[in-house]
């Protein structure tokens, strides 16, 4: 299927210009980053940092390591569908201006499924995070927007590929536009982050030889 | 104090000469002002390094810490929960450092530090962490709680607001040399009086203690608490190296193993110590500083000190955990299980496990050193603190939430049926000798040395 006119333009020209917004406002944050000093420990080591560093990268597909996703192995399943899904969401908006997805074939019943479950998952987590008095405490207006906004651009996924309706198509690529713009600003960007906290964790822990044993001998 | 502090945020210049202080100690000061916030601000700045920035911008308030931590796990109060405890510093983080909160801080939760939000992150920064790390070790993010407390504490610490019994502690090793002001002649009296002790147990006069041994392969450091409190400590100590035959020396000069400067992240007056420490064994030659079993104490000089120096000291640091271990293993001392009938279960000291890499060689001690042993249900690295952590002990004033918190670790001990809690850190073993009181749980409290010393068999 393929877009003209006003729709196409915002499925391309404006999406890039989006996506490269996204990418300075990236690329300037690494780069602040990476002008504060790195930390490595001198004493002669234990253990094997670059081995920590992979094992604390990993983490995030090793729910047995570690007691609160072992425990709590139904919120990391919760993880592993939103997260799922919003990575297929996103791979739709590349792949719809070319026509290689289109509302209705085989691939898009397969995200629109992913997206109902991720927006199942994201109102769960909204509620939990408004009913928990710890998590009320930490949260800032941010976090509440982030699960909403994403929730919402769920919907307007499945309105845009389980329809065929371009309305719904035009809310899914304006509320994408919206994403890549704000995205870099919010907590959402943690994907950015977060690798350089597991890298740093997992090379110092690593070293000390405490990191990588705890895939061995959790309790 | 204050100007004692001052140095440590430009840990990078040469180190200062090995003095003890002149000054008259100060008390710590009741309250933070407004004319502390610019300096706290100042510190935070220098202190910005990549895993610290890491970790204040990749929290995503997920919660999955909180649970983990036993202040939170012991009393339910949301307070304690360890990402509102790192929050109160990322606020500030996010007002200062995040383009979002810079503008718009109270989006993204951000908040301009003030006495009062100084106040709030001093009770529960001091009064409810530990500094353990568990948290961490369940974060999926990897954020390193321990440098975002370390931070915030010497933010505050650097402004001479910090607990007293902490400051005291700190005053008095950065005075005298050891954290008890102990004398030489207190100290050589008390080693002279173990010797003969030793002797008359052993039946066995050149069973000795080597004093300041020049060229001594292990250089042992003590807790001050050990020739104070439990000279029966070093007794058993110098039993298993007298067994194994070994080459060791007490130096009268520096021995003590604490450095309370790691509690409040300060690394100019951390660095002191540890020169102290690493002069002295560089001084007699040793190739080994066999650590006491104290968990701080062997973070600080295995770890910290090489970071706080610069270099790599010239010689290598064991713990007496891992030399007992190596013993063991290796047949050095043969051991009689049955001389300790009674179950033990061990707790592990955070600083040697979650930030040390302790973990096996207890393991391998008390398998060949009693004959009933069981873990905790949370053992190794994912113990949790007992409470005794980050200078808890030395806060009198958060004694009872300290107590309160330590609720999970009581249940656990009782869980497991054991007549003996063996542990490897004497702050570990005073906070657990609390709890076994607090808790009427009913049980000894030993390190590691003093059950093998029991079950050793003498040639």
């Amino acid at each position: 299927m393929h877009y003209e006119g006003a729709l196409r333009f915002l499925m391309e020209e404006v999406q890039y210009m989006a996506l490269a917004f996204m990418a300075l406002v990236y690329a300037a944050k690494v780069g602040w980053f990476l002008r504060k000093p790195g930390v490595r420990d001198k004493a002669p080591l234990k253990g094997n940092p670059a081995l920590g560093a992979v094992v604390s990268l990993g983490n995030i597909l090793m729910p047995w390591a570690m007691e609160s996703t072992r425990v709590h192995w139904f919120f990391y399943l919760e993880f592993l569908i939103f997260h799922g899904a919003v990575a297929l969401t996103i791979l739709s908006t590349f792949l719809i201006p070319f026509g290689i997805m289109a509302p209705g074939d085989g691939f898009s019943r397969v995200v629109v499924v992913a997206m109902g479950l991720a927006f199942l998952v994201g109102v769960r987590r909204l509620i939990r995070r408004i009913s928990r008095a710890e998590l009320r405490l930490i949260s800032s207006p941010d976090d509440y927007f982030a699960l909403v906004v994403l929730n919402l651009f769920f919907l307007s996924g499945i309105w845009a590929l389980g329809t065929a309706d371009t309305t719904g198509m035009w809310v899914f690529f304006i509320m994408t536009t919206f994403f890549l713009v704000y995205v870099p600003f919010s907590k959402i960007s943690h994907y950015i982050t977060y690798p350089f906290a597991r890298w740093y964790y997992g090379v110092n822990f690593g070293g000390r030889g405490v990191i990588a044993k705890a895939v061995r001998s959790s309790s | 104090m204050q100007e004692k502090m001052a140095a440590v945020t430009t840990i990078e210049e040469p180190q200062p000469a090995v003095q003890p202080l002149e000054k008259p100690k100060e008390g710590p000061k009741p309250a933070f002002e407004p004319q502390d916030i610019p300096r706290m601000l100042e510190i935070l700045e220098k202190r910005m390094n990549r895993p610290l920035a890491a970790s204040l911008a990749a929290c995503v308030h997920c919660g999955l810490c909180t649970e983990a931590c036993h202040y939170y796990a012991s009393t339910k109060n949301p307070e304690f929960a360890p990402a509102y405890k790192a929050d109160l510093l990322r606020k500030v983080y996010k007002k200062r450092y995040d383009w979002l909160g810079r503008l718009f801080p109270s989006w993204v939760g951000g908040k301009e530090l003030s006495p009062e939000l100084a106040e709030k992150m001093y009770d529960l920064v001091f009064g409810a962490c530990t500094v353990c790390r568990r948290c961490s070790l369940n974060c999926p993010m990897g954020v390193d709680y321990a440098s975002i407390m370390a931070t915030a504490r010497y933010m505050m610490a650097a402004m001479n607001r910090l607990p007293e019994g902490l400051k005291a502690t700190i005053d008095m090793h950065l005075e005298t040399g050891n954290n008890m002001g102990i004398s030489e002649e207190e100290l050589v009296e008390t080693l002279e009086w173990i010797q003969e002790e030793l002797q008359a147990e052993l039946e066995d006069p050149t069973a000795r203690i080597p004093l300041n041994q020049k060229g001594a392969k292990y250089f042992l450091t003590m807790n001050p608490r050990e020739p104070k409190y439990y000279p029966l400590t070093i007794q058993a100590e110098a039993k298993i190296l007298h067994a194994a035959k070994e080459s060791y020396t007490i130096s009268t000069k520096y021995w003590d193993a604490t450095n309370y400067c790691l509690f409040i992240g300060d690394g100019a007056n951390g660095r002191k110590v540890a020169q102290w420490q690493v002069e002295d064994v560089e001084r007699l030659g040793c190739e080994y500083l066999l650590a006491a079993e104290c968990g701080h104490g062997y973070r600080s000089i295995r770890w910290e000190a090489a970071n706080w120096l610069g270099r790599q000291p010239n010689f290598k640091v064991i713990a007496f955990q891992e030399l007992l271990a190596r013993y063991i293993q290796d047949g050095r001392i043969k051991l009689d299980p049955s001389r300790n009938p009674k179950r033990v279960t061990y707790h592990d000291p955070c600083n040697a496990a979650k930030s040390g890499g302790i973990i096996e060689e207890p393991r391998v001690v008390l398998r060949a050193a009693v004959e009933d042993f069981v873990e905790l249900k949370h053992n190794r690295q994912f113990s949790y603190c007992c409470g005794g952590g980050g200078g808890a002990l030395t806060m009198t004033e958060f004694a009872k939430r300290r107590l309160e918190a330590a609720k999970v670790k009581a249940e656990e001990i009782a869980a497991t049926g054991a007549k003996i809690v063996a542990t490897s850190c004497h702050n570990c073993l005073d906070q657990l000798a609390e709890i076994n009181r607090h808790y009427k749980l009913g049980v000894e409290i030993k390190l590691l040395c003093e059950l093998v010393a029991d079950a050793l068999i003498m040639d």
